[in-house]
């Protein structure tokens, strides 16, 4: 065995390790099914939709949040748009006269976590929450929220279940596949106690959370999983609700793909550079001796497997064009590689075969908690692109965080 | 904090491991019995066509045309040997093991074919190709993947290659009766002299004239001389 393919046994010990850590935690604690029972206590609560350049779907959004089974009188929906470029503000006229809606209009800052403060602190409700303006919830995603809230008084913020909304090419029935796995790793990092990001997309928090450990911060444009660092760090529950739904609409090219994940992907390199003092720290339970660790191999395993992977086909490809040009041999298909003693049948590739099989578990566990079926084609994609597009973001996370490169939230 | 399930997740992976590592093994060993297999019906197939020749005293020349004595099977086997030498090592004592009953077939099917040549006056086209695969010569993996192309290209054409370094006397007999002094690559074509060095394909052809007689395959099948 050459020391490159031991790294990729390794780096395979612990992902399998890893999922079946999850799986265990499933075992142990199944999610329970939605309930039809209503809160005994609506709290109110403010949503905040920051906005920049986002005219095309605020509406939407806007419209989803107005539809939910929550009182008006208990709902307060708050629009900022955040320098906007575009007719953002003119769209957000159309709720002007809504009683239930305000509407702000400020200085982009460079960051999110700006327009998220600046709403917090004109609001005043029990519950605060966020919603990207390019995602839309269920109507019962805020009721399903309060009943959590209620249930559990420990709870200091609810992360939803997100789903894409309507996935429609290749890249976007990929990131169903991705959202769907998610979904069972949140709820599994729910058992554990050990939720590593509150999405924008309607997460929902106890306006003491902000009282006692402060406001949004910029956290290398990354505010939301900042955030769920800080509430570890000192002691805030986190849970997650997968009745609670949102769906949201993903990048559907590659580029801004790869430019949406470097930026989560490099917040959380930076973030665990910030927080570093919670890896393998026992004081924060399994966030700190597995999630975090994991999350940091995990983002290593990739960049390594697919640098290996790489350079393994490079060295094949090259060897069978030089022995060509050589030999002056003519590119021909041996019969051969069609009988089974010349399959492939390392530890490696059946090692492959589990993990992949215990991916596709996690997505199919997935779909089960969130009642949902993805179709065989975004199984496909998946499988078939996204180990050729995660490197990309993965290496240029490493690259803008080596040469502290600074992109923006809003690339 | 639940050590417990901590420690049943590592012991279930390494199971995992272990089940891979028990399943590719599994694999192999069928490997090695394949090729097993094989050796002895090649084996079988000599020894009844010597027993044949010793009873009868003399070839049926009629019969061989129909039903040719020497065993196709023996090309597929070099291909298979070098899976199991990729998969298990060339230092592995059965792969050893396996290449030295493959040489010795080899050498008997060889003079076999030398006898049927003589009594039946035909006009066998062999090559008798000498490697090593100790890292001492880089060109044998391409030389071999020219002979593989032949031998799929003209399925007539018989290609015995052998392990220069083997340490089987049989091999360093037919080594010394070739004369072979030269570097390695090295053929023999049709036992005229030996040729040393790497050649192109265009070049290899060049020195078997006689691949113009032989039929040609539209369905190749491959296998390896070397490695």
């Amino acid at each position: 065995m050459d020391i490159g393919s031991f790294g990729i046994y390794i780096f395979l010990f612990v992902g399998l390790y890893f999922e079946v850590f999850l799986l265990i935690s499933f075992l142990e604690k199944r999610p329970q099914q939605k309930t039809a029972t209503l809160p005994n206590y609506y709290p109110s609560t403010t949503i905040i939709i920051p906005c920049w350049n986002k005219a095309k779907t605020l509406a939407g959004t806007v419209e989803s949040l107005l539809a939910m089974d929550y009182p008006k009188d208990k709902l307060s929906i708050v629009i900022v748009d955040d320098g906007s470029t575009d007719n953002t503000y003119e769209a957000a006229q159309i709720f002007a006269h809504n009683p239930q809606i305000k509407i702000y209009q400020k200085k982009n800052e460079g960051s999110k976590y700006a327009a998220l403060n600046y709403a917090i602190n004109r609001s005043e409700s029990d519950l605060v929450g966020c919603l990207d303006a390019d995602s839309f919830v269920a109507k019962d995603a805020l009721l399903e929220v309060a009943k959590e809230f209620e249930r559990d008084p420990e709870a200091m913020a609810v992360a939803p279940a997100m789903k894409v909304n309507h996935p429609r090419n290749l890249l976007e029935l990929m990131q169903s596949v991705e959202y769907t796995f998610g979904i069972f790793y949140k709820k599994m990092f729910d058992n554990l106690s050990a939720i590593s990001v509150l999405p924008g997309p309607f997460s929902i928090y106890r306006r003491s959370v902000f009282e006692k450990i402060g406001l949004f911060r910029k956290a290398h444009h990354t505010e939301d999983m900042e955030m769920a660092f800080r509430m570890h760090a000192n002691g805030l529950k986190i849970t997650n609700v997968h009745t609670a739904l949102v769906y949201t609409n993903v990048p559907p090219t590659v580029g801004a793909l790869v430019r949406q994940r470097t930026r989560w992907s490099r917040g959380f390199l930076e973030n665990s550079r910030d927080y570093s003092y919670m890896y393998f720290n026992r004081k924060y339970g399994h966030f700190g001796v597995l999630v975090l660790p994991f999350g940091l191999v995990a983002f290593l395993g990739g960049l390594y497997t697919a640098s290996y992977t790489v350079w393994r086909i490079t060295e094949f490809v090259s060897t069978h064009v030089l022995d060509m040009l050589a030999t002056h041999v003519p590119p021909h298909v041996s019969t051969n590689s069609l009988q089974w003693f010349y399959i492939n049948t390392s530890m490696l590739s059946f090692l492959v075969i589990a993990t992949l099989g215990m991916t596709l578990m996690a997505v199919v566990l997935g779909q089960r908690i969130a009642q949902t079926r993805l179709p065989l084609k975004a199984f496909i994609s998946y499988f078939a692109l996204f180990g050729f597009i995660a490197p990309l973001w993965l290496a240029r996370a490493l690259w803008d965080t080596v040469w502290a490169q600074e992109r923006g939230w809003l690339v | 904090m639940h050590w417990q399930k901590y420690i049943l997740a590592f012991v279930i992976t390494g199971a995992i491991f272990g089940t891979a590592f028990y399943i590719a093994q599994r694999i192999d060993t069928q490997r090695i019995a394949d090729i097993r297999a094989t050796e002895e019906s090649i084996s079988i197939d000599i020894l009844s066509s010597e027993t044949q020749f010793e009873l009868l005293g003399h070839l049926d020349c009629k019969i061989i045309a129909e039903n040719p004595v020497l065993s196709d099977e023996l090309n597929a086997l070099a291909s298979r040997l070098s899976v199991a030498e990729e998969n298990l090592g060339a230092t592995n004592k059965e792969v050893i093991n396996l290449k030295e009953q493959y040489s010795l077939l080899e050498i008997k099917d060889y003079l076999l074919l030398q006898q049927i040549s003589e009594k039946c006056h035909s006009k066998p086209v062999f090559v008798l190709y000498f490697y090593s695969n100790r890292g001492d010569c880089k060109d044998c993996g391409r030389m071999g993947q020219e002979l593989s192309y032949l031998r799929e290209t003209y399925p007539g054409l018989r290609v015995y290659s052998f392990d220069y370094n083997l340490d089987l006397s049989a091999v360093k007999t037919l080594i010394a009766l070739q004369k072979l002094q030269g570097p390695l690559p090295a053929f023999i074509v049709n036992n005229r002299a030996p040729v040393y060095g790497f050649k192109t394909l265009d070049e290899v052809e060049k020195l078997i004239p006689e691949l113009k007689t032989l039929a040609t395959s539209t369905a190749a099948t491959s296998t390896k001389a070397s490695n």
